[in-house]
């Protein structure tokens, strides 16, 4: 939640805006693509997330039924380099800000 | 080092090296597929996008590499624990390009399914949709017999 008095600034509202976006949670979401192999995915996820056999097949099972999945959540620049990573590996991956928290 | 070498048949193989080779050369200039950056810092877009295709370009030409002099008088193909990575990650990209250029005339369900009739298909389609399924074939040996180091890389 964004705090503001009635006499902030402009400016001053969206710094604070800016700063809670950038502290705040962040998910890496993978989303499906229907080129990718599912052992492929499957390997991606064990190799940069250090996912057993099991989470790696529950998340590409999920990307591959649902269209997306959560594969990762926390800060911005943790989140920004996996989804940097993913992409080197060809899967369509996203950040994306979790207005949960 | 864990190294495998595969046969593959040339008259088969190497036509299909020219459509390879042809979507190589785009792949030097920009991704695979389009990636949504919308959440991405502004600033930092253009390095991210640079430093993906340097890293793209790179692992393309370690998959070219295969097809050498040694392959077109043998037919093989050697895969290890250095070229293993950049080549998976390379045939990936190509299966990508594939689709964006030829192959968008297939359903998603049946590019997934692979369950297609190639007389059906226009020459230069059924000519792309061999070498996505040639790629493939390279992407699950690799996986099959070099995952492990892969992922441990």
């Amino acid at each position: 939640m964004i705090v503001s008095s009635a006499k902030s600034s402009p400016s001053t509202e969206t710094l604070s805006r800016t700063e809670l976006q950038l502290s705040g949670v962040w998910r890496v979401v993978v989303l499906n693509d229907p080129v990718n192999l599912m052992s492929y995915v499957m390997m991606v996820f064990k190799k940069i997330f250090g996912f057993n056999e099991t989470l790696a097949r529950r998340h590409m099972l999920e990307v591959h039924e649902q269209g997306r999945s959560v594969v990762w959540s926390g800060l911005r620049e943790k989140a920004e380099a996996y989804v940097f990573t993913l992409q080197q590996w060809h899967l369509t991956a996203v950040l994306e800000s979790d207005e949960t928290h | 080092m864990k190294r495998i070498e595969v046969k593959l048949s040339l008259s088969i193989v190497a036509p299909l090296l020219d459509v390879i080779r042809l979507l190589a050369d785009g792949l030097s200039e920009k991704l695979a597929a389009p990636q949504e950056l919308g959440d991405v810092d502004e600033d930092l877009r253009d390095a991210w996008l640079e430093e993906l295709i340097t890293g793209q370009t790179a692992d393309v030409k370690a998959l070219l590499a295969l097809f050498d002099e040694d392959f077109f008088s043998e037919g093989i193909v050697a895969f290890d624990e250095d070229n293993a990575e950049p080549i998976v990650r390379a045939c990936a990209a190509v299966r990508l390009r594939l689709r964006e250029v030829y192959l968008r005339g297939l359903a998603d369900d049946t590019l997934e399914g692979g369950d297609v009739e190639l007389e059906g298909l226009a020459e230069d389609v059924r000519k792309a949709f061999m070498c996505y399924l040639f790629l493939a074939t390279v992407q699950d040996l690799i996986i099959q017999h070099l995952d492990s180091s892969i992922i441990e890389s």
